[in-house]
């Protein structure tokens, strides 16, 4: 029965959390340094460049944490842009996805070629990645060794929209037109981070597919995403200016 | 009936036993949920690359808070659930100790965890510190099981509000109680929201598997040791009240009868929490000390008439129904190391003491029992504890306040002088508290270790 000291109890366990605290947050590393380079890298790719050429979409590819699935875009018979249209997604899934897309998005341009690094990390994406991949650059070999218009997606064009900035992040649409007609939107950059994970995961899908039904920037806002939906109007109205009606 | 009970088979075979000192779990089961806890830095770890700036740290912040509350909020339900190896090898007393600390830390953590986690999604939702209220808001409107959760935490902090001592002490034993049962539902609700928008959980299987394993297994045990385990009980041995009888001015003992009583495996020093299904009785149970081996088909427990519950223990008429859940409690033989034995009781903690002077084995001068009331017509149970001390050879002494209210010596020197060899004795000592904190002192005085001194104190 030894005496207790409420007080210095306190004060003992709630410092020793704090520091324990900050001292597992301390060690680890600000970001990295990869990724870092990846985020710089990837967002020009997203605008000038894959839009002006063809795009050629590989078949999905099924990884034990979900679907992935590469775009390319070829100009001149060289792959000019990669991209992912899907991507494991939810929980950390999310943070994988962000760090490593971009850099095999990267490797791809560089390789122009399936043979590309796995990404430490993302070995399962990785893989997922290097098969849509392939099976995208099959696409373009089957089209035609020359240029990529003669593909199986040939006459398709992509053309982004400017970015719009929404409270919670910026939105910007991508559409893919096709014999003058919307055949696909998604959003090249949406809200991220915390719920707004969960709220794009739900809402951009849904514009996607209302913009394709509707052909025009004139869709419904989706319930509970009201500024995803408002900045993703915007964009898409921006992009189908763009490409013309 | 005489007030006697003294002389039963069951006590005459608990003496026969040889001393055979088992050591309380306690070291390993600390040692068991540090691991636990550094398991569970140990998945965050493994799952942040990263941290890229002050919003990370402060989501992350809120992460390790939130698994760390998610952890010890089973084990804070686990330090309620009678485990019998907490409640008798570890102690009743020392267990509702830790579950008292931990149930105060966890929701220190659970609120740490709510403020950092929306101040970070604020942050990253570009809002400001001050908006972290409409960002509460908003998460608990859009993200899945948060309504659950915040329902629970919601709970947990009227639980906590009500637990802080000095609130505590001015509400009725019952409404506390109540209030508390409800931990159940905020651990239920708040359950939800880890497993679906926890980042850990999402990603890892096994992490998954291993909470649900964690909150399975605490549920499993909390339904065999706090339902199936009494039902049974009562079932069996079917007890009603004998009698209840005046021991001295307020302190009354009631007999209680059933079905093979001594088949309920109590020992001597040992308690159940009782429940007497009289009007405005039924709906709270309140630990008592056997105050006697326990026979066939008859225990009994002394009590000292002071709060509201045990006031009413007077009032009991025989035949009245009896729900009984135990036993309970680690201050029995098996603390023993020694030979000889001390015992001192304060009071109305002679119940314990009593039921172990009759039963801890010893020959005749290895067991003494020193009893401190404040007049000699407050020696409750005097006559018996004589009889037993003439019947076992053992000593007895008392300490009273002098006719002019003085209170009696119990220094260490006059422990000494009193039992020479004092430091060869194992200590059992129950009474009010302020009493058992000057006998302990005075006890370490002459020279007793302190792990020889054997004490259950039910004081947060």
């Amino acid at each position: 029965m030894r005496k207790s000291h409420p007080v210095r109890r306190v004060v003992l366990t709630a410092a020793a959390t704090v520091s324990g605290i900050v001292l597992l947050l301390s060690l680890k590393p600000a970001s990295d340094p990869s990724s870092a380079q990846a985020a710089g890298g990837a967002l020009p790719q997203g605008g000038a460049q894959a839009a002006a050429g063809t795009t050629v979409t590989g078949e999905a590819a099924r990884t034990q944490y979900g679907a992935v699935q590469v775009r390319l875009t070829v100009r001149d018979g060289r792959i000019t842009g990669a991209e992912a249209v899907q991507a494991p997604k939810g929980g950390r899934s999310d943070q994988i996805t962000s760090m490593a897309v971009p850099r095999l998005n990267r490797e791809a341009v560089a390789a122009q070629s399936a043979e590309i690094d796995a990404v430490s990390g993302a070995t399962y994406t990785s893989a997922g990645y290097r098969q849509s991949l392939q099976s995208a650059l099959d696409q373009v070999k089957a089209g035609g060794p020359g240029g990529g218009s003669g593909g199986a997606q040939g006459a398709a064009r992509t053309v982004t929209g400017d970015v719009a900035r929404t409270q919670y992040g910026p939105v910007q649409v991508r559409v893919t037109v096709s014999g003058g007609r919307i055949v696909r939107a998604e959003a090249v950059q949406a809200p991220k981070g915390g719920h707004s994970d969960e709220v794009t995961a739900t809402a951009v899908p849904k514009l996607g597919q209302e913009a394709v039904a509707a052909q025009s920037a004139d869709i419904d806002a989706v319930s509970g995403a009201t500024y995803t939906s408002a900045g993703y109007r915007q964009s898409l109205q921006s992009a189908l200016d763009r490409a013309g009606g | 009936m005489t007030t006697t009970l003294a002389g039963g088979r069951a006590a005459r075979r608990q003496t026969m036993r040889r001393i055979r000192p088992r050591r309380s779990p306690a070291v390993p089961l600390l040692l068991a949920l540090w691991a636990g806890a550094a398991g569970v830095l140990w998945l965050w770890w493994r799952n942040t690359p990263s941290i890229a700036d002050d919003t990370g740290r402060i989501l992350n912040a809120g992460r390790i808070t939130g698994l760390l509350a998610g952890y010890l909020m089973a084990l804070v339900v686990l330090q309620m659930a009678r485990v019998p190896a907490l409640e008798r090898r570890v102690g009743s007393d020392r267990v509702a100790r830790w579950h008292a600390m931990t149930g105060r830390y966890t929701l220190c953590l659970v609120l740490a965890h709510v403020f950092l986690t929306m101040w970070g999604y604020a942050l990253q939702g570009g809002r400001s510190l001050g908006d972290i209220v409409g960002q509460t808001v908003d998460s608990v409107q859009q993200l899945p099981d948060m309504g659950k959760a915040a329902l629970g935490t919601g709970l947990l902090v009227v639980i906590g509000l009500v637990s802080v001592g000095a609130v505590r002490r001015r509400l009725p034993y019952d409404l506390w109680y109540h209030v508390h049962l409800l931990t159940y539902a905020a651990v239920f609700l708040t359950f939800w929201h880890q497993i679906s928008t926890g980042n850990d959980f999402a990603v890892e299987p096994a992490a998954k598997t291993f909470w649900y394993g964690l909150y399975g297994a605490v549920t499993a045990l909390l339904l065999w040791y706090r339902v199936l385990t009494p039902l049974r009980l009562n079932l069996r041995h079917r007890m009603r009240v004998e009698a209840v009888i005046e021991e001295t001015p307020g302190i009354v003992s009631v007999l209680i009868g059933g079905r093979r009583l001594h088949r309920m495996g109590a020992e001597a020093g040992q308690f159940f929490r009782w429940r007497f299904l009289a009007p405005g009785m039924r709906f709270s149970s309140h630990p008592y000390s056997l105050s006697a081996a326990p026979r066939p088909e008859l225990l009994r427990i002394t009590v000292k008439a002071i709060g509201d519950h045990s006031a009413r223990l007077r009032e009991l008429t025989p035949g009245t129904r009896v729900w009984a859940e135990g036993p309970y409690g680690a201050l029995t033989a098996q603390r023993r190391s020694r030979g000889k034995v001390l015992l001192v009781a304060g009071g109305v903690g002679i119940t314990p003491m009593r039921a172990l002077f009759e039963t801890l084995p010893g020959a005749a001068g290895d067991i003494t029992l020193l009893y401190r009331a404040n007049s000699t017509q407050d020696l409750a149970l005097w006559d018996e504890l004589a009889r037993i001390a003439e019947e076992r050879g053992a000593r007895l002494m008392y300490a009273v306040n002098s006719p002019d209210g003085e209170r009696p010596d119990i220094s260490a020197e006059r422990l000494r002088e009193k039992v020479p060899d004092i430091e060869a004795h194992d200590v059992f000592l129950c009474g009010p508290p302020g009493f058992a904190q000057s006998v302990y002192e005075a006890l370490r005085g002459a020279g007793v270790p302190a792990r020889r001194i054997h004490h259950e104190s039910f004081e947060m």
